[in-house]
C-alpha cells in the first residue's frame, strides 16, 4: 500500500508550515522522513491521517484519503504522542479501549502485550511507565489492527540502545513483511542504519526524496597512520577516491569505504593506527543536498 | 456505534473516578441526606420547617437536588480526559468521525449518570424512610409522592452529567470547563437572579429548570421575599426536565459540529 502526498500545503495564519510538498512512501522498506524540529514532518503526517486539514492538496493511502478508509485502523496504525494516555489506565486498560472501538477481540490485546514485551506490566498503571514502555505501548495501539502501513513520529525519542536495536528489529520485520513503514526524526543518525529510503524537507519544502543509499553520498573515511603520504600516494592512484591530508598523520578519503582502504593499505604493507566512517550528519546531508542542486540547476 | 459506545464504557469503567463517583452518590444520599433527616431541618440554623410538613420535606430534598455540581463535575471532567491527556488523536485515527465519537461519549455518560442518579436518589430514599420510622416521624407528604420527586432528582443527576460532558467537550480544557460549570451553577446564577428584569428569566435558566423538575421552590421564593419581587412561577417538571436536557443537547451539538473543523495537534 502506498502513501501519496500531492501539492500538500498548510498554513497556520502567516506561517506556512508545509509548502507544495509532493512525495510518495513506498511498501516494503522503511522509509526515513528526516528534517530538522519544525521542518513541518509531524504537520505531514498529521495530514496523511486527517488530524490536520490541509489548506490545499491532498495526501492519500493506498488511493484513498485517510477518512475515506472504510476501517481506517486495519489500513493503519500511527503513532504521534508518545505520552497519549490516561495514567489511571493500566496498560491492558488502554489497549482494551481501542481494541472495542477497531472491533477487536481481547485476544489481541493480549498477543500485542506479548509481542511487544508489556505482559509484565500489563496491569500496572501507565503513570508508572517509562518512556521505552510507553514507546513500546504506542506500537501495541497502533499495531492492534494489524495494519499495512505504520507512521511512526520520532519513534526514537527517549529510546535507550536497547531500545533503538529492539525498533530497528521491529521495523525491519514489518517492512520484509510488506507493510509500508514511514519513520520521522530530526536526528540523521539514529535512523540511517536501518532507513531503506528517505525523504528529506525543511521548512516546509523536499530538499530530496529517493533510496538513502544514492543520497547518502560516497562514504566518508578518517585514517591515522604514521605512513600517510605513502598510504595517500597508493589511495589517490587506486580508483576514484579523493583525498585530504588532514595533519601529518591524518588523512581523510572521500569515495572509498573502510575495508577497502584497510585492504589496500595491507597490500602495500602500510600502518594504520586508527580507520573511522565519519557518518554524515543532517546538517551535512542539507548542506550537500542544497549545494548538489545549485550546482545541477 | 455500538462498538464506540463499547469503548467509551470501557475507558470510563477503568478509571478511580467512576468508582469515586458511585460512592460519592453513596456518600450524599446515605449519609450526608441521612445526617440532615436524622437531625431535623426544624434543628437547622436558620431553623426549617420539619419533615412532617410538605414544606419541610421538600426543602430537603431540594438540598439534596443542589449536589447536582457533582455529576456535573464529573461529566466535564470525563469529557475533557481525552483532551488533557493527549488521547484524542488516537481516538480519532481510530474513529475518524468525530461527532460520531462524542454522540458514543454523551449515551456513555447518560447511562453513567443514571446510574449515579439510582444510587443517590436509593440511598437517600432509603435513609429518608428509616431515618423517619426511627424517630417516629410521619412524613410530610405520601410516600409516593416522595419516591417520584427522588426519582426526578435521579433523572436530574443525569441531565447533569451531560450539561458537564456538553460543556466540556465544548471547552476542552478541563480546569476551564470545571470553572465554568460549578462557577456558574453555585455564583453565576444567583448573581444574575438579583439582577431586576433578568430574574424573570430564571425559569429557563439551568437552575430554574433543575428547580422545575425537582419541585424545589424555597430557593426561589426566598429570593423573591428578600427582592420584595412577586414569587417567580416556575414551568411545569416535565418542561423544566426538557429545558435542562435542551442545555445539555446544545452544548453538546455545538462541541459536535466544532471538532469537525478544528486541527488535533
Amino acid at each position: 500500500m502506498t502513501i501519496e502526498v500531492s501539492r500538500l500545503t498548510k498554513r497556520y495564519g502567516d506561517v506556512t508550515a508545509v509548502r507544495d510538498l509532493s512525495f510518495t512512501v513506498a511498501p516494503g522498506v522503511v522509509t526515513g522522513f528526516l528534517g530538522p524540529n519544525g521542518a513541518g514532518k509531524t504537520t505531514t503526517m498529521r495530514m496523511m491521517t486527517g488530524l490536520v486539514s490541509p489548506t490545499s492538496g491532498t495526501a492519500t493511502i493506498g488511493g484513498r484519503p485517510y477518512r475515506k478508509l472504510a476501517r481506517p485502523s486495519r489500513t493503519v496504525g500511527a503513532v504521534f504522542d508518545a505520552n497519549a494516555f490516561h495514567p489511571g489506565h493500566t496498560a491492558r486498560d488502554h489497549l482494551r479501549v481501542y481494541a472495542a472501538m477497531g472491533g477487536y477481540p481481547d485476544s489481541r490485546v493480549t498477543h500485542l502485550l506479548d509481542l511487544l514485551g508489556l505482559a509484565e506490566a500489563a496491569d500496572r498503571r501507565i503513570r508508572g511507565f517509562s518512556t521505552g514502555m510507553r514507546q513500546r505501548l504506542n506500537l501495541a495501539t497502533a499495531m492492534l489492527g494489524d495494519p499495512r502501513v505504520l507512521l511512526l513520529d520520532e519513534p526514537s525519542n527517549g529510546l535507550d540502545p536497547e531500545g533503538m536495536s529492539w525498533l530497528r528489529g521491529l521495523l525491519r520485520r514489518l517492512a520484509d513483511q510488506g507493510r509500508t513503514v514511514l519513520v520521522s526524526s530530526h536526528a540523521l543518525s539514529e535512523i540511517q542504519q536501518f532507513v531503506d529510503d528517505v525523504v528529506v524537507i525543511r521548512r516546509g519544502e523536499l530538499v530530496a526524496a529517493g533510496p538513502w543509499s544514492r543520497l547518502a553520498g560516497p562514504p566518508l573515511v578518517l585514517i591515522t597512520t604514521p605512513d600517510a603520504a605513502d598510504l595517500a600516494a597508493a589511495l589517490a592512484a587506486g580508483p576514484a577516491a579523493q583525498v585530504e591530508a588532514v595533519s601529518a598523520d591524518r588523512l581523510r578519503v572521500r569515495g572509498l569505504d573502510a575495508p577497502s582502504v584497510a585492504d589496500l593499505a595491507a597490500a602495500r604493507g602500510l600502518r594504520i593506527h586508527e580507520l573511522v566512517t565519519e557518518n554524515a550528519s543532517l546538517e551535512q546531508l542539507f548542506l550537500r543536498l542544497t549545494t548538489d542542486q545549485a550546482a545541477t540547476r | 456505534m455500538k462498538l464506540l459506545v463499547r469503548a467509551e464504557l470501557r475507558r470510563l469503567l477503568a478509571t478511580r473516578m467512576w468508582s469515586a463517583l458511585l460512592l460519592a452518590a453513596a456518600v450524599l444520599g446515605g449519609a450526608m441526606f441521612g445526617a440532615m433527616a436524622l437531625v431535623g431541618p426544624e434543628n437547622f440554623d436558620p431553623p426549617m420547617p420539619g419533615l412532617d410538613t410538605e414544606t419541610g420535606l421538600r426543602a430537603i430534598l431540594g438540598i439534596l437536588g443542589y449536589t447536582a455540581f457533582v455529576p456535573a463535575a464529573a461529566g466535564a471532567i470525563a469529557a475533557t480526559s481525552e483532551h488533557r491527556h493527549h488521547t484524542a488523536a488516537v481516538t480519532f485515527l481510530f474513529a475518524p468521525r468525530r461527532g460520531r465519537v462524542l454522540a458514543a461519549k454523551l449515551a456513555t455518560y447518560a447511562v453513567a449518570g443514571l446510574a449515579y442518579g439510582v444510587v443517590l436518589a436509593g440511598s437517600a430514599g432509603a435513609a429518608l424512610f428509616t431515618v423517619a420510622a426511627a424517630r417516629g416521624i410521619s412524613l410530610g407528604m405520601p410516600a409516593g409522592t416522595v419516591l417520584a420527586l427522588l426519582a426526578r432528582i435521579g433523572v436530574a443527576m443525569m441531565v447533569y452529567v451531560l450539561i458537564g460532558a456538553g460543556m466540556g467537550a465544548l471547552i476542552r480544557n478541563q480546569v476551564a470547563a470545571l470553572c465554568v460549570v460549578i462557577g456558574y451553577l453555585y455564583v453565576g446564577e444567583p448573581v444574575l437572579m438579583m439582577i431586576p428584569g433578568v430574574n424573570a428569566l430564571y425559569p429557563i435558566l439551568p437552575g430554574g429548570a433543575t428547580a422545575a423538575l425537582t419541585d424545589f421552590t424555597y430557593l426561589a421564593d426566598a429570593m423573591s421575599d428578600q427582592l420584595g419581587s412577586g414569587t417567580v412561577p416556575l414551568l411545569p417538571p416535565v418542561v423544566g426536565g426538557l429545558v435542562l436536557s435542551a442545555y445539555a443537547l446544545t452544548a453538546a451539538a455545538i462541541a459536535v459540529l466544532i471538532p469537525m473543523r478544528r486541527d488535533v495537534t
